[in-house]
């Protein structure tokens, strides 16, 4: 009967590590520096579906190609994650969810491209609630409080020289951000 | 099948296809809406200035909505994998901002009837001054389905609650 039982607990912890290698995910491995830090609010509104929020990290070549390099699961308020400073990575923001009501699911994606500075902080705001989502990325220099939001790019603005000159709001909201365009 | 079954089938195939035809342009779309069972228009106006509500479709709609989108449905019986594509558009010129929203089916729909380049109409909203804090919006949409689509519309339009909609909703 004891041998049976660690069998089956073996048969389980082996099927369990299959299915994580074979979902393709891995932890990203943070930089020293924990530079970006998140702070999520992801609620479905409903007591019959489920949301999760999780940002995958790319690295960007200079051509344009990204290279997987790992996932955060966003199931805290706050989790400080480190990104490399001086190069370009691209922050793939994916919000899964699920009904249980109609066994339905679906993914949504939010891709943005940045490029932390040394010394700089980040400070990315990601909320989920009544089926609308967004994520806003404010960065804060080294010795002050002054922080401005980091225009949206995506992979679309590639080649990236010219996405160097990124627009600056300081201490906008959003909309105000988007107001300051017009 | 038999040969009565297979001609029956011809024929409703045919008669399908010629009977339903999509719009093919946002005009045709504005035109068809306000008679169709399963559309409507919606006309409203918000206190922001038409460049603002301008600004807002540029910068949201290409954000929001330029998506594939993958969503599995699954019963005892059945397991359905949809991908459906939307391809947002924004026009803008100094009277009126357009808003342009076309979807297509990758996979898991069978498509009937002609379909547009881009996709099927999805909805379109048309952004007009009123005076120097007004804006008229004019939104022809579906009446069934895409709430959560609609309403992240109206709240571009108001400023308010900018976000992006869950297309799997």
């Amino acid at each position: 009967m004891k041998h049976r039982r660690t069998w089956i607990c073996l048969t389980c912890l082996w099927t369990a590590a299959f299915l994580v290698g074979c979902s393709g995910l891995k932890t990203y491995e943070n930089t020293p520096d924990n530079n970006l830090h998140v702070r999520t609010a992801a609620d479905s509104g409903s007591w019959f579906s489920s949301v999760r929020a999780a940002v995958d990290i790319h690295r960007v070549t200079v051509d344009c190609k990204t290279e997987y390099e790992g996932t955060v699961q966003l199931n805290r308020p706050r989790i400080d994650v480190g990104i490399p400073s001086n190069r370009w990575s691209r922050l793939v923001f994916v919000f899964d969810s699920y009904s249980f009501w109609a066994n339905r699911s679906g993914s949504m994606n939010y891709e943005t491209l940045l490029k932390p500075r040394p010394g700089y902080q980040y400070e990315v705001k990601v909320t989920y609630k009544d089926d609308m989502y967004n994520v806003v990325v404010r960065e804060t220099h080294p010795s002050s409080s002054v922080s401005r939001e980091i225009e949206h790019k995506d992979l679309r603005a590639c080649p990236l020289k010219s996405i160097e000159g990124s627009r600056v709001s300081s201490n906008s909201s959003p909309v105000d951000s988007l107001l300051s365009d017009t | 099948m038999n040969r009565f079954h297979r001609f029956a089938t011809i024929l409703c195939v045919i008669w399908l296809s010629g009977c339903i035809s999509h719009p093919q342009t946002p005009e045709e779309f504005r035109k068809a809406v306000p008679t169709a069972f399963s559309a409507k228009v919606e006309t409203f106006e918000v206190d922001r200035p038409f460049s603002q509500v301008a600004n807002t479709f540029q910068k949201m709609g290409p954000n929001c909505l330029s998506k594939t989108i993958k969503t599995t449905s699954q019963t005892k019986t059945s397991y359905q994998v949809i991908v459906t594509t939307y391809k947002p558009t924004v026009l803008v010129t100094p009277k009126k901002a357009e808003l342009h929203v076309q979807f297509h089916h990758d996979q898991g729909v069978i498509g009937v009837g002609k379909e547009p380049e881009g996709g099927y109409y999805l909805l379109v909203a048309d952004a007009s001054p009123v005076s120097q804090s007004k804006t008229r919006i004019d939104l022809y949409r579906p009446s069934m389905g895409h709430g959560v689509l609609i309403q992240a519309v109206r709240n571009w339009a108001a400023g308010e609650n900018v976000g992006c909609p869950d297309l799997t909703k």
